[in-house]
């Protein structure tokens, strides 16, 4: 009793007594009928022994049918006879019904079933149970007057139409049956004058009559007429104006039935059916090859998108497609600039109104006279910024100076500081390993390439910069050189392929002079610059230029790198190829300061700072 | 709860039923069925084929005993005639009206000359015993035989008008049925399925028919009807015991008096009864049909598929397969291998039936992917789907072991495109009498009652009323 109350008092019920009692009450009544099991069923309640099995095994009670209340004598059935409402003819049959109960008792049953049968047999049921499945299909009529008024037609008669309308009642609209079995048969009644006129000459009649003998209706025939005359009868009893929206849509669907359109959808229905097994197979195979080539497709571009967030090229659909092509205009400037603004001015509210003196680096309005590209500058680095921004919000007030101050004073800002002293060579030592020993080893060689010392004698922060610039480039440069072994190889594979076909095709060509020619015609339609004369030659260079093509959009584009300036990683995929230009390159790497554009530089810096954050 | 059994009525609106004691006659070529409306199986299943003694008076003889005594001279005939529709109306109207009286409505007292059993020891001859009945019938309406039942009755779907106008005028006439109305075999047997629509394809004895039904009706021109059917079968089989070396006797059971064991292939050993006066050879023809028929449940298989029978290496896989073992009457026995495909694929491939001078090859268009081909092929473009969802499949021959697969397999070859669905119903019954079953749906059915042809009606139109309302 205790344990139950706490339980109650843990789950916060009222405790209170009656509850309790009226479950014991009620466990306690089904124990009593326990005590009352007679035979086998008490020998095995015995052996359940103190403890009741936990499922409470009742004994249903004997389920035996209910035993047949007497209720008297037999009840008598009799055929009775009932007429049907939906007939006309009267015709009387029988069905089995309960003798009507109305007998007066008396004592002797044989009379009064006679007196019954005398009674059903006088009385005949009228049953209108089923009247109610007898429905006649609703069909437009029309008078002698309306039909030659308004719907005459050059290849229907008047006998076909009435004949037409006949059908359509029978079979209630089912034009499938109607179409089954419209079997019009022209009596020559209806051309009683023509025969008339010449009573001996049947076939001369048969010649004259104003139609032609029987032709087969299609179904698209017999739904025109009819609904042709429906729409003509509805238009006349109610006008177009008066027609309320479904009478109206029921109109629209008559007068534009076209048996054209539904001829030809019909021949299509049918002809989709009666495709033989290849082809429903070929179809499903196309199917689940299209599924195949979607799913292929998605990977590859999943492939791209990697390989181009590995390159961190602009990714194509921010902003306009390319970085700097977007600030051209007026009014993106502003927009940028506008937006730059008012993220520096949240800074300064969050920091507390402090730096407002000139030495700060901010944004102020005169900054919109700036160039593009130092107008570029100021986004990337605030957008950096801006994202720093987001981490240290609440700082404390960081006094800033002017670049040419920082410079002159030795002064550099850094987002994060690591404890400790570090040596500015330990750093540029540091860049120089890679996570694998065959990539720190390139880093190496193509450090060394560039005549780059192991040890750089003073290493400056600027210097450390630079040549942090220089080892991102480099590892880009081995980046871009694998993926274009790795275009190279499918090249040649593709060029292996391709040769083999045209040596294929050639033979063929061989074979045949017409497809030769037709190649030639198809080839000059190609390349107006190819030259024609020779087939072989042709065809390799067709299979080069397809091999190029395919190099250029997997490498990025290729074309870019000889007009764009700013596109620096390009310019050095390039260099890959020559190794003069990448001493070139080198010097510009590492006299970065004046000469390149400060967009790349500066995207270069970007990634710096972000690193040792990482 | 109210339970209901045989003396309560059923609840109102629980089925639409309204039964007025209907008689179904379900006539065909090889059985007649008859029964009340209603019930579920038909009560009276009556050989179709009758025999006959030629004598003076002609003495006729209906039923199962009867047409299997071989009484001397006794020759078996069928009213049926080779185009499916009956040829013999004088006979068939006592086939019938044996199958309704046998069990139905009984053989009424002093109606000796009525049923035809007794007519041998009758009148002079068959016009006197005409003019003789009629004066009977006139004189004493009560010897109708259905005087007080509507009798429904089935035809095959190519029936002409002649024969509906026929069957009308034997109802009324001379059975004096108060309602008579006449449906085809095809919508009886979809109804017996459940479905209104559909494809009937129903291997009988004597033919095959396709029927599309729409709507509960009969899509005329898509009916399709061809002589391969079970007496083609058995004619495949005769022809394989003729062909086979040595020759395999076919002796049907009343020739054997007794028969001792022999082994596979060995000649029986049997003593065979002798008549004073033989049955005739159309007795005997009958009685082997019997044997054959036997062989048919036993032993014959439809080659399941895929592929035809006679196609690439199937006829090599059939052999391989374990056969099956027959005894004939006399006990001759014998292992049957891939022959048992073999005398069923014509059914489906006319190239591969076995051909001799009787027996003609089969026309490539009678076989049963073509008739169904045919009749889709003459139905509305957008109804074909639909019908092909619901290919109902009934007659006896269909109970062929594997014939639905084979079915199957040929109809998803012809429409590959489209959801073929085949019906069959599982009871041999169902099967079998699927128009029977579905004629006494329809005539236990309230809705029903108003489109009899009453005894007023044909009164006042004629016999034609029935193409005007059996339609």
């Amino acid at each position: 009793m205790a344990s139950g109350r706490d339980v109650r008092d843990m789950l916060g019920l009222p405790v209170g007594g009656e509850t309790p009692k009226a479950a014991i009450q009620k466990r306690a009544k089904p124990a009593a009928p326990g005590k009352k099991i007679q035979g086998v069923a008490r020998e095995v309640a015995a052996l359940y022994g103190e403890r009741p099995p936990p499922v409470a095994v009742y004994e249903e009670k004997k389920s035996y049918r209910a035993k047949r209340q007497s209720t008297g004598p037999a009840k008598k059935w009799v055929p009775q006879p009932f007429t049907n409402q939906a007939r006309s003819d009267g015709l009387i049959l029988k069905h089995w019904r309960r003798k009507p109960t109305s007998t007066p008792a008396a004592t002797n049953g044989e009379d009064i079933a006679m007196e019954d049968t005398e009674i059903s047999d006088s009385y005949i049921e009228d049953s209108s149970e089923f009247l109610k499945y007898n429905v006649a299909p609703d069909m437009p009529t029309f008078t002698e007057e309306e039909y030659d008024a308004y719907l005459r037609s050059d290849d229907w008669s008047r006998e076909e139409t009435d004949y037409l309308f006949q059908m359509i009642e029978n079979y209630s609209y089912r034009w499938p049956v109607v179409w089954d079995r419209y079997d019009y048969q022209p009596s020559l009644k209806s051309h009683l004058p023509t025969s008339q006129e010449f009573p001996n000459d049947i076939e001369q009649a048969l010649a004259t009559l104003p139609f032609a003998p029987p032709k087969s209706r299609s179904v698209e025939d017999i739904k025109a007429r009819f609904y042709e005359i429906s729409a003509k009868l509805m238009k006349l009893r109610i006008p177009e104006v008066q027609m309320d929206a479904d009478q109206y849509a029921t109109y629209e669907i008559l007068t534009k039935f076209d048996p054209v359109l539904e001829r030809n959808r019909k021949t299509l229905a049918s002809a989709l059916m009666n495709r033989n097994m290849d082809e429903v197979k070929e179809e499903e195979f196309l199917l689940a090859e299209l599924q195949r080539i979607n799913m292929a497709a998605n990977r590859l571009d999943a492939e791209r998108e990697e390989l181009r967030a590995r390159l961190e090229a602009p990714i194509p659909n921010q902003q306009v497609s390319a970085g700097l092509a977007s600030f051209t205009s007026s009014q993106a400037l502003a927009a940028l600039f506008s937006q730059l603004f008012q993220a520096d001015r949240s800074k300064k509210r969050a920091s507390g109104g402090g730096g407002v003196g000139p030495g700060r680096l901010s944004l102020s309005a005169t900054d919109l006279m700036a160039t593009p590209t130092s107008a570029q500058h100021a986004q990337l680095s605030a957008a950096n910024r801006r994202q720093s921004l987001a981490q240290q919000a609440v700082q404390t007030p960081i006094r800033h100076l002017s670049p040419l101050a920082e410079l002159r004073y030795n002064v550099s800002t850094h987002d994060r500081l690591t404890s400790g002293i570090t040596f500015g060579a330990d750093k540029l030592l540091k860049m120089r390993q890679a996570k694998s020993n065959v990539q720190t080893q390139k880093i190496g060689q193509a450090l060394a390439q560039l005549g780059i010392a192991d040890i750089i004698s003073i290493p400056t922060a600027k210097v450390g910069d630079a040549f942090e610039a220089l080892v991102t480039k480099v590892g880009k440069l081995l980046d871009v050189r694998k993926v274009r072994e790795k275009e190279e190889g499918e090249c040649r594979v593709l060029e292996a392929m391709k040769a083999r076909r045209m040596s294929e095709i050639q033979s063929d060509e061989n074979g045949g002079e017409r497809r030769s020619t037709k190649r030639e015609v198809s080839d000059s339609q190609d390349r107006d610059s190819a030259d024609i004369g020779d087939d072989d030659d042709d065809d390799d260079a067709d299979a080069d230029a397809d091999a190029d093509g395919d190099a250029d959009v997997d490498a990025e584009g290729e074309e870019e790198d000889e007009d764009a300036e700013g596109e620096e990683i390009e310019s050095q995929m390039q260099s890959t190829r020559q190794a003069s230009e990448v001493e070139v390159m080198s010097t510009r790497a590492t006299s970065a300061g004046h000469k390149r554009s400060a967009s790349v530089l500066s995207q270069v810096s970007t990634k710096s700072s972000k690193r040792p954050r990482k | 709860m109210n339970i209901s059994n045989s003396t309560t009525a059923p609840n109102a609106g629980e089925y639409a039923g309204d039964e007025v004691s209907a008689i179904v006659l379900d006539p065909g070529y090889s059985t007649t069925r008859a029964g009340f409306a209603g019930e579920d199986v038909p009560k009276s299943v009556c050989p179709s084929f009758y025999g006959h003694i030629d004598s003076d008076p002609p003495h006729y003889l209906f039923g199962e005993n009867a047409i299997h005594d071989p009484l001397g001279n006794l020759q078996i005939k069928n009213p049926w005639g080779s185009d499916g529709i009956v040829e013999d109306w004088d006979t068939a109207t006592k086939v019938w009206e044996y199958a309704i009286t046998s069990r139905l409505t009984g053989n009424r007292p002093g109606d000796p000359t009525k049923n035809g059993l007794n007519d041998g020891n009758a009148n002079g001859n068959g016009e006197a015993m005409d003019v003789d009945m009629e004066g009977l019938e006139n004189l004493e309406n009560m010897e109708k035989p259905l005087e007080d039942s509507p009798l429904l009755m089935t035809e095959p779907g190519w029936n002409s008008v002649k024969a509906r106008e026929k069957y009308i005028e034997i109802a009324m006439e001379e059975w004096g049925t108060p309602a008579f109305y006449v449906q085809k075999t095809g919508v009886l047997a979809a109804f017996a399925s459940g479905k209104a629509s559909g494809i009937v394809i129903d291997v009988g004895a004597s033919h095959t028919s396709v029927t599309p039904v729409l709507d509960g009706m009969v899509l005329k021109k898509g009916v399709q009807k061809s002589p391969l059917a079970g007496n083609f079968v058995s004619n495949q089989i005769r022809m394989i015991f003729k062909q086979a070396q040595p020759e395999i006797p076919l002796t049907p059971h009343y020739l054997v008096k007794t028969k001792t064991p022999v082994d596979a292939g060995a000649p029986a050993q049997a003593t065979y009864k002798t008549y004073d006066i033989p049955p005739l050879d159309s007795f005997r023809y009958n009685e082997e049909e019997r044997v054959l028929t036997e062989f048919k449940e036993s032993v014959v298989e439809v080659w399941p598929g895929p592929g035809r029978f006679t196609n690439g290496t199937n006829e090599e896989i059939a052999k391989s397969l374990p056969g099956r073992p027959f005894e004939m009457p006399d006990g001759w026995n014998q292992l049957f291998g891939s022959e048992r495909y073999r005398v069923s694929e014509g059914l489906f491939d006319a190239g591969a039936a076995l051909q001799d001078a009787d027996n003609p090859r089969p026309k490539d268009e009678h076989t049963i992917p073509r008739l169904v081909q045919a009749a889709v092929q003459q139905v509305d473009a957008d109804q074909r789907p639909l019908l092909l969802q619901n290919i109902v499949v009934t007659g006896g021959s269909t109970l062929l072991y594997k014939f639905n697969d084979r079915l199957n397999y040929e109809i998803n070859t012809l429409y590959p495109s489209t959801r073929n669905k085949l019906i069959a119903p599982g009871p041999l019954v169902e099967r079998k009498y699927a128009a029977w079953i579905g004629g006494s749906i329809l005539a236990s059915l309230g809705s029903f009652h108003q489109l009899w042809i009453s005894r007023k009606e044909y009164e006042e139109h004629g016999t034609n009323i029935v193409e005007k309302r059996c339609r």
